[in-house]
C-alpha cells in the first residue's frame, strides 16, 4: 500500500511539472496559457507506464470486451483456461503479471487481451479447437501481445494529447477529471478491438507464440491448425471481426512457416493434446451452470440478443 | 446405471475425437513427397502434385498423415492448405449468418450471439464481470502444478527470427 502511495507521487511527478491547481482555481487562465498546457501532455509515455497503472488501463479494456459478451458460466471451463493460461504467461518474458484468461459467451471466433494480463477468447473460438495444444497456441499468441505491450502501442495515438492532469487522476481513481482521462481511453479501446493491431504486431506475436507453447510443453504447431482452420473458414459474420482485425490467416502460415522451418523437429517434449481438453470440450456446456461462480444478484445488464 | 452412463459418455468422446479428425480434407501446397513415416529423413512413399486433393486422418506436430488416390504418408503440416468453406466436422458452427438478416444481422434468432464491431462500439463496460473475471484467476504455483500432473514438459526454445522466404 505504501509502496503504491509512493509510485503514484513518483508518477504524479515526473508527469506533470506545473501544478493543475492552478487551473482548476483560475479557470480562465487555461485559455490564456493553452500554448503551454501543450506541453503538458500523455505523449509519448504510455509504453513506459508502471505495472499498476497498465492493470488498471487493462482492466477497464477488458470490461468493455466483457460488455459485449458477459464470461461463459462454467466455472470449471474458465478455472481449466486460466491454469493453462498461465503456465504459458510463465514462460513468457512477463511471467509476474496477474494474468486472467476468461471465456466469454458469444459464438463469434475472436480472442482479445489488454494490456496487464487479461486474456478473453470467444466460446465460438475455444469450440473450434482440435486439441489443447490449438488453445495454447491461441492464448500464447495473446500473451505475447502482453508481454510486448503492443496494445499501449496502439492506444498510445488516440491518448497522445490527453491531459496528463487527467491521467494523473484516473490513476488516483477518485473520477472527477481522471472521468475524461477514462472516457478518452474506453473510446480508444473500441477503436483498438474493432480496428487491431499493426499487423507487424500480429507477426511478431505469432512467433513469440509459438515459442511460449514450445517452451511450456505443447506443440508449437497448435496454432497453425487454428490459422487452417480459420484460413478455410467459411464467409460467415462469426469471423468478420476477427478477420477484419489480423492479417491473412494464410499469411500469418506463410510466414510462420518461414520463421518456423524445421527449427521446432528437434523439440520433441511436447503434447498435441491433453485429457483435460478432450473432456471439456465434450462436455454439454449449459449442464455447468450449476458449478458457476456466485453472481451478483438482480445484474442490470440489458441483454440486446439471443 | 451410472456404470452406463460412464462408457455411453467414453463412446461419446471417442466418437467426437475421431470424427473431428478424421473427415478433414485439403490440399498439397507444394509438390513433393509423401513420406513413410514423420520424419524429414524417412523413406519416400508416394509423389504428389500441388494443389493435389488429399484427406487427413491424423495430426502430429510438424507433419500430418494424409491419403490421397489409396496412398498414405506423412506430409508437412504447413505443406497442407484445408479445403475451403469446410467447417470443421464436430465443432459448432459460429455466427451462422444466413439465418441473420439485414444490415446489422440482429434478427433475433434464438441461440445466435454474435460480437461484431457494433457489439463491442455500444458496449458498457462491466465491472461486475471483470470483478468475476479476476475471482477466476489460479496462482502460478496452481498452474505448476496442474501442468506436473498433465506431464507437461518444459523446453528451452529461443526467439525466431522471421526467417528467408522459401523462394
Ligand atoms: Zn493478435
Amino acid at each position: 500500500m505504501i509502496a503504491r502511495s509512493i509510485l503514484r507521487a513518483a508518477l504524479a511527478a515526473a508527469l506533470v511539472s506545473l501544478p493543475g491547481m492552478a487551473q482548476a482555481q483560475f479557470p480562465n487562465i487555461g485559455g490564456l496559457v493553452k500554448g503551454v498546457q501543450n506541453v503538458k501532455k500523455l505523449g509519448d509515455s504510455l509504453r513506459k507506464i508502471p505495472e499498476p497503472e497498465e492493470i488498471k488501463i487493462g482492466g477497464d479494456l477488458a470490461s468493455i470486451i466483457l460488455g459485449a459478451a458477459p464470461l461463459v458460466q462454467d466455472a470449471e471451463k474458465q478455472r481449466y483456461v486460466n491454469r493453462v493460461g498461465r503456465w504459458l504467461a510463465m514462460h513468457s518474458d512477463r511471467p509476474d503479471l496477474p494474468w486472467q484468461f476468461g471465456i466469454v459467451e458469444t459464438d463469434d471466433v475472436n480472442a482479445f487481451s489488454m494490456p496487464g494480463g487479461y486474456v478473453l477468447i470467444s466460446r465460438g473460438m475455444f469450440d473450434q479447437m482440435r486439441n489443447e495444444a490449438e488453445l495454447a497456441g491461441v492464448l500464447a499468441h495473446e500473451i505475447a501481445h502482453v508481454a510486448k505491450k503492443d496494445h499501449l502501442g496502439a492506444l498510445q495515438g488516440s491518448l497522445r494529447n490527453a491531459a496528463l492532469g487527467d491521467f494523473t487522476e484516473y490513476v488516483g481513481g477518485n473520477g472527477g477529471i481522471g472521468g475524461a482521462f477514462k472516457a478518452a481511453l474506453i473510446s480508444a479501446g473500441k477503436d483498438m478491438f474493432t480496428r487491431g493491431l499493426n499487423h507487424d504486431d500480429e507477426y511478431d506475436a505469432d512467433r513469440m507464440g509459438v515459442v511460449i507453447a514450445a517452451r511450456s510443453g505443447y506443440s508449437p504447431y497448435g496454432l497453425v491448425g487454428v490459422l487452417q482452420t480459420l484460413s478455410a473458414a467459411p464467409e460467415e459474420k462469426g469471423y468478420a471481426l476477427m478477420n477484419k482485425t489480423h492479417p491473412l490467416p494464410v499469411d500469418r502460415i506463410e510466414r510462420l512457416d518461414r520463421a518456423m522451418g524445421t527449427k521446432f523437429d528437434t523439440v520433441i517434449a511436447v503434447v498435441e493434446d491433453l485429457p483435460s481438453f478432450v473432456a471439456l470440450r465434450a462436455a454439454p456446456a449449459p449442464a455447468a451452470a450449476k458449478s458457476t461462480p456466485a453472481r451478483a444478484p438482480a445484474r442490470s445488464r440489458p441483454r440486446r440478443r439471443n | 446405471m451410472r456404470r452406463c452412463a460412464a462408457i455411453l459418455l467414453a463412446a461419446v468422446l471417442l466418437c467426437r475425437v475421431t470424427s473431428a479428425e478424421a473427415a478433414e480434407k485439403g490440399q498439397i501446397l507444394r509438390a513433393g513427397d509423401l513420406l513413410a513415416q514423420p520424419f524429414i529423413d524417412a523413406a519416400k512413399a508416394g509423389p504428389v502434385t500441388a494443389n493435389q486433393p488429399v484427406t487427413i486422418l491424423e495430426r502430429r506436430g510438424a507433419w500430418a498423415s494424409v491419403e490421397s488416390n489409396g496412398t498414405k504418408g506423412w506430409v508437412r503440416l504447413l505443406n497442407l492448405r484445408l479445403e475451403a468453406g469446410a467447417a470443421r466436422p464436430g465443432a459448432s458452427r459460429p455466427g451462422m449468418a444466413s439465418l441473420r438478416t439485414g444490415s446489422s444481422g440482429r434478427t433475433a434468432t434464438t441461440g445466435i450471439k454474435g460480437m461484431d464491431e457494433e457489439d463491442i462500439r455500444n458496449a458498457t463496460p462491466d465491472y461486475q464481470e471483470l470483478e468475476l473475471l479476476g475471482t477466476l484467476a489460479v496462482t502460478a504455483d496452481d498452474a505448476r502444478a496442474t501442468a506436473q500432473k498433465a506431464a507437461l514438459k518444459e523446453n528451452t526454445v529461443a526467439y525466431l527470427d522471421k526467417g528467408r522466404s522459401r523462394k
